[in-house]
């Protein structure tokens, strides 16, 4: 039994009064101890669907209009408020891709540790204290003891992340869900933050969501990966099946859109065109204005979701052909 | 003491600035220790001296009544300091209330905010007259109103950084971490907001005593019996001929302490949002 199961996931943002369908029919499943990456471009619906998850649409003019999202034995689209706040910080936690504005600049970076516990943990002060400077330790803050006193704006943006992790794993969560955590930390950061991440994993058991629009974060990361293209994932499969075996034609162009270091290469292959803005409504396959291998049908014919090999699954109608 | 420390840093190179904080700290000292300072009790009538020029005993002289005018502007000072504290209070906590509610309920906001728009579409004082005729001249009664009156505007700057608050990560990681509304809205996004209503503050306490000079030459503030400086211009206007220095006197600490309100309040503003430096430089 998966830990987060997503099942038919539709979202819509409601504008002047029509509600224009941005996540379609998305569906995974995340076990426990297993990293599942999303890849997309901007604006393919990746991140509104780890908000969903995690029930930051509310209030806003994004809606969920469909689907389930099933977390440890429990439909999270139908759970009240309140019993949402209880799994929230404890059960569930999320790591965003800005650091410098994810931490809140009046409060010192302990105190806002503490209250993640205190909300969650019969704890007192001072045992919530300790705990933090344990967690700052287990992020690899130096000196915790003291940086436990740091304003934000003292810490530099890749301690942050790394402040940010600490509280999203205080209360050792089941699942985390990441949206680019490492995108805003230059390289070096980047590999430390994820390394960190995936210690903590190994230690703590814990399922992570990671979403990402750099495919080498994923293939470094992640058991499963998900394109999404549009709202809708394209291809789907486990990272290494994925790598070795390209099938939809988008994912093929992303990687091809990728310099590569140890070759000489004169031209990058970009995919044409641009992402489809949400109200263009398009016929057909999402990709076909943009894809090289369109043919008639990809104009007319919406292709559905099918198996290339176990555990891979694609939404293409003629992805074999180019993949040898 | 480091907030001291950087609360006076903000008046470094101001010199009116700090001609103005000190006038207000004698204003409060006034207010506080008006009882020992004050040579006469405000109400206390000496029939014989009658309008006598400012002098020995009298300092500001004396009113129609034989009241020592250095007495009563040194109680209208304590009036004024209560008035203004009081008016901040009301319209802090009213305001900032219905703004903070309403940009974060926006359903909420649209009902609430639209009643902050048809009040702040009267001037401020003739709202501030419309209600006081509804009500009993008092204390009390002055600052609900002039309270109500700013309440408007601060609801408006409230609203405002609030709505920008909302959108910041931080309040959405305060929300994956399991905070509720209110611990969202007092916890997290009230803290951020300590500095602009500070300079709100000096800005409505100092508008809050021209508001309530204004209230009481128009016979509609407080009760003609209490000390206050706008009191004191409203009883003896008709002796403007006469004796200029009953109306010169309270006139002039009115101005003085408005002025000075303003001064520090821009100093505030200017060293919170560095939009402001430099425009005035020096003053």
């Amino acid at each position: 039994m998966a830990l987060l199961e997503v099942s038919n996931l539709e979202i819509a943002v409601a504008t002047g009064g029509q509600l224009l369908p941005v996540v379609r029919g998305v569906s995974f499943e995340v076990k426990a101890n297993e990293t599942f990456g999303i890849v997309g471009e901007s604006g393919c619906g990746k991140s509104l669907t780890s908000l969903a998850i995690m029930g930051l649409l509310e209030g806003s003019q994004v809606r969920i209009t469909g689907g389930s999202i099933h977390f440890d034995g429990r439909e999270l689209t139908a759970l009240s408020a309140e019993d949402r706040r209880a799994i929230m910080g404890a059960q569930m936690a999320m790591i965003f891709q800005e650091p410098m504005t994810s931490l809140n600049p009046v409060y010192r970076i302990g105190d806002q540790i503490v209250e993640t516990l205190r909300q969650h943990r019969d704890m007192s002060r001072r045992q919530a204290r300790d705990r933090a400077v344990e967690l700052l330790d287990l992020v690899r803050i130096p000196e915790p003891g003291r940086r436990i006193d740091s304003f934000p704006h003292q810490m530099s943006g890749g301690q942050r992340q790394r402040v940010m992790i600490a509280m999203a794993m205080a209360c050792d969560p089941k699942l985390l869900i990441a949206d680019e955590p490492t995108t805003a930390l230059d390289v070096t950061v980047q590999k430390e933050v994820l390394d960190l991440m995936a210690d903590l994993q190994s230690r703590m058991g814990t399922a992570i969501v990671l979403i990402s629009h750099d495919l080498g974060v994923i293939a470094e990361t992640c058991d499963k990966v998900a394109v999404m293209y549009r709202g809708k994932i394209a291809e789907s499969a486990a990272t290494g099946e994925l790598f070795s075996n390209m099938c939809h034609p988008y994912t093929r162009g992303l990687l091809n859109s990728i310099p590569v270091v140890d070759r000489d290469v004169e031209w990058l292959e970009a995919i044409p065109g641009r992402v489809p803005t949400i109200d263009e409504v398009l016929s057909g396959c999402a990709f076909h204005p943009r894809c090289a291998m369109a043919e008639a049908r990809c104009e007319s014919e919406d292709p559905d979701k099918r198996d290339v090999a176990t555990g891979h699954t694609i939404r293409c109608h003629f992805a074999e052909v180019g993949s040898a | 003491m480091t907030f001291i420390a950087s609360f006076l840093s903000m008046f470094r190179g101001r010199k009116l600035a700090i001609v103005g904080l000190i006038w207000l700290c004698i204003v409060a000292f006034a207010a506080i220790a008006a009882p020992l300072l004050a040579p006469f009790d405000p109400l206390e009538i000496d029939p014989v001296a009658r309008l006598s020029e400012p002098g020995m005993p009298y300092l500001f002289g004396t009113d129609h009544f034989g009241r020592d005018s250095f007495s009563r502007a040194i109680y209208g000072a304590r009036m004024a300091v209560i008035i203004g504290l009081g008016s901040v209070v009301v319209a802090l906590i009213t305001g900032g209330l219905i703004g903070m509610l309403s940009a974060y309920f926006t359903r909420l906001g649209h009902v609430l905010m639209r009643g902050v728009d048809v009040l702040m579409a009267f001037p401020a004082l003739l709202l501030a007259l419309v209600l006081m005729t509804l009500l009993e001249r008092s204390v009390t009664n002055t600052i609900i109103v002039i309270g109500v009156v700013y309440a408007t505007t601060t609801a408006r700057i409230l609203f405002g950084m609030t709505l920008k608050l909302k959108g910041e990560v931080f309040v959405d990681a305060a929300i994956c971490s399991g905070a509720g509304h209110g611990s969202v809205l007092f916890r997290h996004i009230l803290p951020n907001l300590i500095s602009p209503l500070l300079v709100q503050a000096s800005f409505i306490f100092a508008f809050a005593q021209l508001q309530a000079a204004a209230l009481d030459f128009l016979g509609l503030g407080l009760p003609p019996e209490v000390a206050s400086w706008g009191n004191m211009l409203s009883e003896e206007r008709i002796y403007v001929t006469r004796a200029p220095w009953l109306l010169i006197f309270p006139g002039a600490l009115i101005i003085l302490s408005v002025f000075s309100m303003n001064l520090v309040g821009d100093a505030m503003r200017d060293s919170i949002d560095p939009r402001f430096k430099d425009d005035i430089a020096g003053v």
